[in-house]
Formats: C-alpha cells, sequence, structure tokens
C-alpha cells in the first residue's frame, strides 16, 4: 500500500456544518460508518426503531403502520419519561413480533409463488 | 453464545465489585504521528478528558469514562430519551468533527466502548488495514448532504367543502350534470395528484443524478418526515455525497442552478466528516 501523506492539506479539514438538525447527525453517527467491534456491547436500536420512535421520519412511521405497527401513538416515552425498563421489554417483545411479522410475511410471498 | 460467555469471561476476570470500574470510549481513529489538539474537547462526560491513543501510526481519539454510565442497560435508556440521546450524539458528533478539522480521521459508530486502553488499542490496531483503506477513499474529500423539498400543494379540489354551487345549467337538469360533474372532479383531483408525485420523484431523481456526477460517491438516506407543524414541505430526496475538496465549489453552482431549473427547495449540509462513506460499500 502507497504511504498515505494528508499532511498539511488545506482543503482536507472538513469541521462539519453549524445548526444541524439531530436527524443529520444520527443517521451519519448511528447508521453508517465502519462497524467496529467494542468490548462492551451496546445493542443500538435500528434506526429504523430508534427513529420511528422519536418521531425523527415519517416516512419510516409510514412505513411502519404498513406493517401494522402503530405503538408509538401510546408510547409513554414519548410523552414522559417514565416506564423505562416497560419499554425496554416492549423493545424486545416488538423487535420479536417485528421478526415474526418478517418470516410471516415471507412465507406469504413464498407460497403465492 | 460464544460472544456472551466471553463478555462473561471478561466481567469475572475483572472481578466483583466493578461498579467502580471505567471503560474507554472511542471516538475516531486519526492518521497521524504527532498529537492532534484535544485539549478543550468535553467529550462525553466531564469527569475524564478527551485524551490520544496511539495505535502504531494511527491515534485514536478516546475518553476514560465511569462503565456504570455506559451499559447496554443505560444505552437502552438513552434511546428512548431524545434529548440525552442529541446530547450524546452531539457530543459524539463534536470530538469527531474537531479532531478531522486537524487530520485525516474515521469517525467510529456512537457508543464504541472497550475494557481499557489496552484493549481498546489492541482490537482497533487489528482494524488498522480497514482504517486505512477508509482513510485512502475518504482523503481530500468531505461529505455533503442534499435535501430536497416540494411544497405540499393545498389543491382547491381537496376540500369538500369546495363544492361550487351548481351552476344555472345543471339546475336544469340537476341529477345527471351534478354526477358526472362531480366525477369529473374527482378524476383531475386523483390525477393532479398523481402528476405531482411523479413530478416531485422526477425532480429528486433529477437532482441525485446531476450531483452524483459530480460526486466521488453518493448514497440516499430515508427521508425525514416534516418536523414543526406549519412546515408545508415534503422531502422528497434525502442524499448524501462524497466530494472531492477541489469541487465544493462547483456543488454550489450546481445546486444553485438546480434550484432555478427545478424550482424546488433545496437544502445542502455540509462540509461533514465523511461518516457516510468510511464503512464498507
Amino acid at each position: 500500500m502507497t504511504d498515505l501523506d494528508f499532511r498539511q492539506d488545506a482543503s482536507y479539514p472538513a469541521a462539519g456544518p453549524q445548526n444541524t438538525n439531530l436527524a443529520d447527525i444520527l443517521e451519519r453517527v448511528l447508521d453508517k460508518g465502519i462497524v467496529i467491534a467494542g468490548d462492551i456491547k451496546i445493542d443500538l436500536l435500528d434506526i429504523e426503531l430508534l427513529t420511528i420512535r422519536l418521531r425523527l421520519f415519517v416516512a419510516s412511521v409510514d412505513t411502519a403502520k404498513k406493517a401494522g405497527i402503530d405503538w408509538w401513538e401510546t408510547d409513554p416515552a414519548l410523552s414522559s419519561h417514565a416506564a423505562r425498563n416497560a419499554l425496554k421489554d416492549e423493545n424486545r417483545e416488538l423487535r420479536a413480533r417485528l421478526e415474526a411479522l418478517e418470516s410471516r410475511s415471507e412465507d406469504t410471498s413464498a407460497d403465492s409463488r | 453464545m460464544s460472544q456472551g460467555e466471553e463478555e462473561q469471561g471478561l466481567m469475572t476476570e475483572r472481578g466483583t465489585g466493578t461498579s467502580e470500574a471505567n471503560a474507554v470510549y472511542a471516538f475516531a481513529v486519526c492518521h497521524t504521528e504527532g498529537d492532534p489538539d484535544v485539549e478543550r474537547l468535553t467529550g462525553v462526560t466531564r469527569d475524564e478528558p478527551v485524551r490520544c491513543l496511539r495505535i502504531g501510526s494511527l491515534t485514536a481519539i478516546v475518553q476514560t469514562v465511569r462503565g456504570s454510565d455506559f451499559t447496554d442497560e443505560v444505552w437502552q435508556k438513552r434511546l428512548t430519551d431524545e434529548a440525552e440521546l442529541e446530547r450524546y450524539a452531539r457530543a459524539h458528533h463534536s470530538v469527531v468533527s474537531a479532531v478531522a478539522s486537524q487530520f485525516p480521521t474515521v469517525p467510529l459508530p456512537l457508543a464504541t466502548l472497550y475494557n481499557g486502553d489496552e484493549r481498546a488499542a489492541l482490537s482497533l490496531a487489528g482494524e488498522s488495514a480497514r482504517f486505512r483503506a477508509a482513510l485512502t477513499r475518504i482523503a481530500h474529500h468531505a461529505e455533503w448532504g442534499v435535501k430536497v423539498y416540494v411544497p405540499v400543494a393545498r389543491s382547491a379540489g381537496d376540500d369538500p367543502s369546495d363544492e361550487r354551487p351548481a351552476s344555472a345549467a345543471t339546475r336544469t337538469r340537476p341529477a345527471t350534470g351534478a354526477g358526472r360533474a362531480y366525477l369529473e372532479r374527482k378524476r383531475n383531483l386523483h390525477s393532479r395528484r398523481e402528476q405531482r408525485q411523479a413530478d416531485s420523484l422526477r425532480v429528486a431523481d433529477a437532482v441525485d443524478a446531476d450531483v452524483s456526477r459530480l460526486a466521488t460517491e453518493s448514497r440516499r438516506l430515508r427521508p425525514h418526515g416534516g418536523g414543526a407543524g406549519d412546515d408545508r414541505r415534503v422531502q422528497v430526496l434525502n442524499a448524501t455525497y462524497l466530494v472531492a475538496g477541489h469541487r465544493a465549489a462547483e456543488l454550489d453552482l450546481l445546486v444553485a442552478e438546480l434550484r432555478r431549473r427545478t424550482g424546488a427547495h433545496i437544502e445542502v449540509s455540509g462540509p461533514w466528516v465523511p461518516y457516510s462513506f468510511v464503512g464498507e460499500v
């Protein structure tokens, strides 16, 4: 590999834009980037689920609605910070349901062939 | 599961009473033999300074944190709290940006944590080939976000209360004329809507195609939903581009021209550290 020579390149620095909104940052610090295994496994939700919860992307909400998932409408985390443990459990349960849903729809599409 | 066993092993190795144990939070890896200036950076905790960790010819930017504040459980709570999540995301981003303004930098994802400096150095050193590849890919480039919005057209026909009083002609033959006119209006409304949709997708594709030609790489992200209630626009394109430093000015001109040509509202954000382009594509 050729040695990298980036130093003293005036055009290089990218300090990041001013006044960035949270969604712009989240979709970069969470969704993309290089995948590196840490020692402490943090299960950052799929950005899809996370952003639904935070109502950051209506497009995702529409997708979820089509799949019959509308739990965020009554999600206590969206109105208060209470019931956090319950939320965690709910989260697990929802992922399980989502998996079940997805495998079912795969089955159906396989059947229809 | 071997992963679980490994974690348990680590826990036992560190013995009991690990509640006070420290972890090492890694923000980014940069290419430098010298130390980036990180003195004024806060990072994700006020307890310990942001510092540099040498990994061969690369340098990781890290911070010692209290392990109990950075467990999976704590993160799960954090992820349900928009204000908290925002605090951490911005803290992470500001360290990454500050370092990237000094040296070529590969950002690490939010919440990359190790059990101490030795572990961090060992793990990250094992990835140095990937870091070098990423550094090569993004060298002399920055990431620019481009979003295209179209106004939510509130056409007259959308509103049922908009029914016009019957004209003199239809009053004489109310039944047939009124019914047919109603259906006609419905049909027009429907096709206008479809037309609008097709038009905005065409605008999105045109903008994406033109900017992609100028960019080294491109990625389409999920469009964001409307934020504030009175924001009467729909985002039809949310894309991000890896653009060579010497073409940034061209991007400016191109976007200005696209605004004129399409009439769409186009927002540009950047330059970003190329977060979206450091992973394997």
